[in-house]
Formats: structure tokens, sequence, C-alpha cells
């Protein structure tokens, strides 16, 4: 294998230009201040971590997907375990957010929501960026027919109303996690497609780009090693969002009654019971608690996004 | 331009089609509306006559097409539940989804205006901060817990009226529309007051900006006449499209309120199985979101000849 050159400054600009010569090397060589020995990832941590808001953010997703993998261990009651004797108790010792109408711990049942909410947020954020992102290239790279079908596909579903569609395809696929992740994919990818579209196009016209193609690299070359590397920065930065958007659509959609079985201690399915079913006064916990669960995740979602943003393109501030 | 617009509309009607032919074979798979279910038991034969009664005896293709029929002679079909033409439930409907969508753009176009002028002359003051951290706030935070926390806490409490409330209970119309109209505003007065903020920035550092300053005018004149008439541009866009979006029924926000609007009357729709009626709103949703987004293309494309020649 051979080794990349120490990056020298008095080598002229087009030897990066030319490819290695070995594919295996893991990274183009790119030229660096040589007073600077920082990689591009400590320079994006470093300015990340400045941003307290995103910091902030970034801890309270890392506590929740602990909380969530460790939910059967820590979960201090079985969160489908009826106790009527003791039915909406308000916040104790015991149980610390209260029990519900069924005397199920709240905490218990809002940790495995946690739960819930992080698998298909997680899952529909990739499917819809993996289906979204390879389509979008395809059309903003071929152009012509491919785009013309690709996109005018992205229309139709973006001018779908997006919660019917998603009614529709749970109660189709009946209820459960996964018709609900397929639902929001479904729906989802448009968004991912159009984002990496418009990437593809003003990339594919830009310089590197062309001095790849005359230097005979293939199309698939092209696409994976050089313009993909520089057009995934948006469709990274909004794939935080899709999980903040993911979460509040599947509560919404158990709100309504879709998605989850009707005992899941869904968050959506919480506050439903909390504000429906429970209409006794001093039982805000209820519905406290769940509400608050969505808004936090959405926000520390958010707040990543923003932060991460701003630290891989610094010239937006 | 006239081949543009061509172009445009042709996509538009083919987008129209394939939206609404997907919900007819999504509701097709969904079932049967006048299967037994539950302790509804339908008899075999009653099955047979409500399936001619409305036509679902017919070929899929042949429904479809006599639905797209019914459409341009403005026949949107009778309803399943109540038997009543659809086009009266939704014309009873819709005037509480366009009361709902205009005093929310009021709101947030009064807010947002003002909070991105405020921001904006006093850049990186208190209230620019201010501004900037509810903004963050209120795109963060869903308009479903927006809608859950207002209804939770503020209806039933003052001009609010309380939500659930019984049938007999009537409640003036302005009342009625306030907390939902609140609760969608929230989100639109953020976007509203950062594209305000953003583009009067922009507009104070003009040369023509400098010269009315130059030639003596006061402050007051010349924010109030001279940047904002510029800076306002944007905000019109962008609540162009916001209006056409809350036409189409804002579904989770009516719901909470129990406002008897297109949103809640599709969702209860979707619970009957009530299917003229879910094609009929979803239809008239497809149609205002392709209509509103084939009208700014066609006026990007008027202002900027490099689309439209594209």
């Amino acid at each position: 294998m051979t080794t990349t050159p120490e990056p020298d400054l008095s080598m002229p600009a087009q030897a990066v230009l030319v490819e290695p010569p070995d594919s295996s090397t893991p990274e183009a060589p790119t030229l660096q201040d040589p007073h600077k020995k920082r990689s591009q990832f400590a320079d994006i941590w470093r300015r990340f971590r400045r941003n307290k808001l995103a910091m902030g953010g970034m801890v309270v997703v890392a506590i929740m997907v602990v909380l969530a993998i460790l939910q059967p261990l820590i979960s201090p009651f079985d969160p489908y375990d009826q106790n009527l004797l003791n039915t909406l108790q308000p916040p104790d010792a015991d149980h610390w957010f209260g029990t519900d109408i069924l005397g199920r711990d709240l905490f218990s049942g809002m940790l495995y929501g946690l739960k819930l909410a992080l698998i298909v947020g997680v899952s529909t954020m990739l499917g819809s960026m993996i289906i979204g992102t390879t389509l979008g290239a395809i059309a903003g790279y071929r152009g012509r027919f491919s785009d013309g079908l690709i996109m005018r596909t992205t229309d139709i579903f973006l001018a779908f109303p997006a919660l019917i569609g998603a009614i529709l395809i749970v109660r189709t696929f009946g209820s459960g996690v996964a018709p609900v992740a397929i639902a929001l994919i479904v729906l989802g990818w448009p968004t991912a497609a159009r984002l990496m579209r418009g990437q593809m196009l003003s990339l594919r016209e830009s310089e590197y780009v062309e001095a790849a193609r005359s230097i005979g690299a293939s199309d698939t070359r092209i696409v994976m090693r050089h313009i993909l590397p520089n057009a995934i920065q948006p469709v990274f930065i909004y794939s935080f969002t899709s999980i903040g958007v993911a979460v509040v659509a599947m509560a919404s959609l158990a709100y309504l009654g879709v998605g989850v079985p009707p005992d899941t201690p869904e968050w959506g399915r919480l506050i439903n019971q909390g504000i429906e079913q429970v209409q006794v006064p001093g039982k805000d916990f209820l519905w406290m608690f769940p509400s608050g669960a969505i808004c936090l995740t959405t926000l520390s979602f958010a707040f990543v996004a923003d932060g991460l943003r701003d630290a891989l393109d610094p010239k937006l501030r | 331009m006239g081949k543009f617009v061509i172009r445009r509309l042709a996509q538009a009607i083919m987008v129209v089609i394939a939206a609404t032919l997907l919900l007819f074979i999504g509701l097709f798979v969904l079932g049967d509306p006048f299967a037994s279910t539950g302790d509804k038991v339908v008899p075999p034969e009653t099955q047979e006559i409500l399936r001619e009664k409305f036509g679902l005896d017919q070929s899929l293709p042949m429904q479809y097409l006599t639905y797209l029929g019914n459409l341009f002679t403005g026949d949107l079909g009778i309803d399943f539940n109540q038997r009543r033409e659809v086009s009266s439930m939704i014309g009873d409907a819709l005037p509480a989804t366009a009361r709902l969508a205009l005093v929310a753009i009021i709101i947030d176009v009064f807010i947002g205006v003002v909070a991105g002028i405020v921001a904006a002359i006093f850049r990186y003051s208190f209230w620019d901060v201010l501004v900037t951290i509810l903004t963050t706030l209120a795109i963060g935070i869903p308009t479903f817990v927006i809608g859950i926390w207002l209804r939770q806490t503020v209806s039933g409490v003052w001009i609010f009226p309380g939500v659930p409330r019984s049938f007999t209970e009537v409640v003036p119309w302005y009342q009625e529309v306030l907390l939902p109209a609140f609760t969608l505003a929230i989100v639109d007065a953020a976007f509203i007051a950062r594209l305000m903020r953003g583009s009067m920035l922009e507009v104070l550092r003009t040369d023509y900006i400098r010269t009315a300053r130059a030639k003596g005018l006061g402050e007051r004149t010349v924010i109030l006449k001279h940047a904002f008439r510029n800076s306002i541009i944007p905000v019109v866009t962008y609540v162009g499209i916001s209006i056409g979006i809350l036409m189409g029924g804002a579904l989770i926000t009516e719901t909470l309120f129990q406002y008897n609007g297109v949103g809640f009357l599709l969702v209860k729709s979707i619970g009957q199985n009530n299917n003229p009626v879910i094609m009929a709103i979803v239809t008239f949703a497809v149609l205002i979101y392709v209509l509103l987004s084939m009208v700014v293309d066609i006026l990007y494309a008027y202002l900027d000849p490099r689309i439209r020649l594209s």
C-alpha cells in the first residue's frame, strides 16, 4: 500500500486531483495547514462543543439512549402490570410519575414508551434516509427520465396529507411498531430525496467532478467517492430533525387511536388516556409527563441538528 | 412562459390523479366498509343492497372513473353514515376551518412581523435575544404538544371555552376559534419572525435606506415606510403557502379542541370507514396543495427566466 505523502505546500494544487492509485486508501489526501495537526472531525467536535444548546441536546439524547437500552433492567415495575387497588395515584416515592387508570406504574410505562419512540424514530430515519438519498442521488445525477419519474413521485407523496397516508398504511398492515415505522418511512423519504437531488444537481456540474470524469472515473465511483461525501451534509443534519418528527408523528397517530395496540404504554396513548379518558381534576401528571417527554425529545434532536449544522459549516453562522 | 405554464399544469393534473388513485386503492385495501365488524352484524343480502346502492359492486377502475367524473360535476356522493350529501357536510365544516385558518394567520402575522422588526432594529439587544430564544422553542416544540398544554391549562378559563364540552353547550365562534388558532399560530409566528428579522436586516443595509436617512427622514419613517415594504415580501410568500396548508384542515389541532372543521370531520370519517367523505376531503387538500405549489412555481418562473428555460 502506498502511503500518502505528507501534504506539502510547495506541491502544485493539481496534484490533489490525481487519484491515489490504490483505491484501498481510506481517505483522499487533502491539503492541510501544516501548523494545525487537527483532523477534520476534531475540528467539527471543537465547534460543536462550544454550542451549549447543542451539547445539552446531545447529553439528553445520550441519556435517553442509555435509558432505552437499559429499560428491562431499570424499569421499577412491569409496564403492563395492573394494580386496581392503586389507581390514579399522584407521584410518590414508590411510583415516581404516579400510576394510571389501571394502576400501572407511569414511570415504567414512560421508559417503555421511550424505547418505542427511539426504535421508531431511528428506524424511520434510517429507512427514509437510505431510500431517499439513493433515489435522490439517482434523480440528481442521471437527470432526464429517472429525474422526472422520481421527482413526480415525490410530488405525489408530498401532496398527499401525511397523517391520512400514515393512518391508511398503519391500518392496512395492522397495529404494531413495524407498521408505524413503515408508514413513516413511506411518507418521509421524499423530503430526503429532494434534499439529496438538490445537492447532486449543483455538485454534478462542479469542476472537481468534471476533473474526475475527464480522467475516466466511472459514474459509480464519481457518485460514491466524490459527490456523496460532499452532498451528504444537509441530509445528515436533516436526519436528526427527522427523528424528532417521527417521534411526534407516532405519538399523534397513537393519540388518534392508530398504531400500537391499545394497551401499549406509548407516549401518545398515555396522553390520550390522560386527557380523553381520565377527566378528573388534579390528575395532570398523566398527560404532563408524556407530553413533556415528547417535547424534550424533539427539542434535543433539533438542538443537536442545529449545532451540527453550525459545526459542519462555520461559514453559515 | 406559456409553454412552462402548460407543462406545470399537466404535471399538477397528473399529481392530483395519482394521489386520488393512491387514496382509492388504499381505501379499497383497507376493507369493505359494509362488512360485519365487532358488534355490527350485517346480513349478506343487506351488504349486497348497500354495495349496489353506493356503487361498490362495480369494478375498481370503473368506480374510480365514476368518482372522477362525478368530481367534475361537483357531485361528491352520499356518506355511508348519515346518508347526507357529502358536499353539504363539507359545506358545514369548511367555513369553520376557513375561520380558524384566517384567525391563526392574523395572529401569527401580527406577532411574527412585530417580533421580527423589533429583533432586527434592536439587533443583539435583550429583545433580539428573547425573540431568538422564543422562536427556537416555538419551532422545536411540536404543535401537538402545544395544543395539549393549551387545552389542559387555559381551556375553560376566562373567555376560552372548556374542552370537551357537550353538544348542548353553544359557544360563539370567535371564542371557540381562539385556542386552536393560537396553537396553529405559534410555529408560523416563529418562522415569520425569523424571516422578517433576516429580510429586515438585509434591507437596512441597502443604499436606499442610507439615502433615506441621509436626507434627514426620521427613523420611524425609514423603518415603517421604506424598509418595511421591501422586507415584507418573503413573509407574504410564506403566508400564502401557510393559508393553503391550513385550509386543508389541521387534523390534530381540530381533534384536540373538538373544533368542527374539515380536519376533525376527516378524523371522525376515518374511524367510521366513511369513504366518500374521506375521498372528498383528501381530494380537496391535495387540490389546494397542488394549486398553491403550481402558483408559486409559476410566479418564480415569471420573476426568474432561468427557471422557466431549464
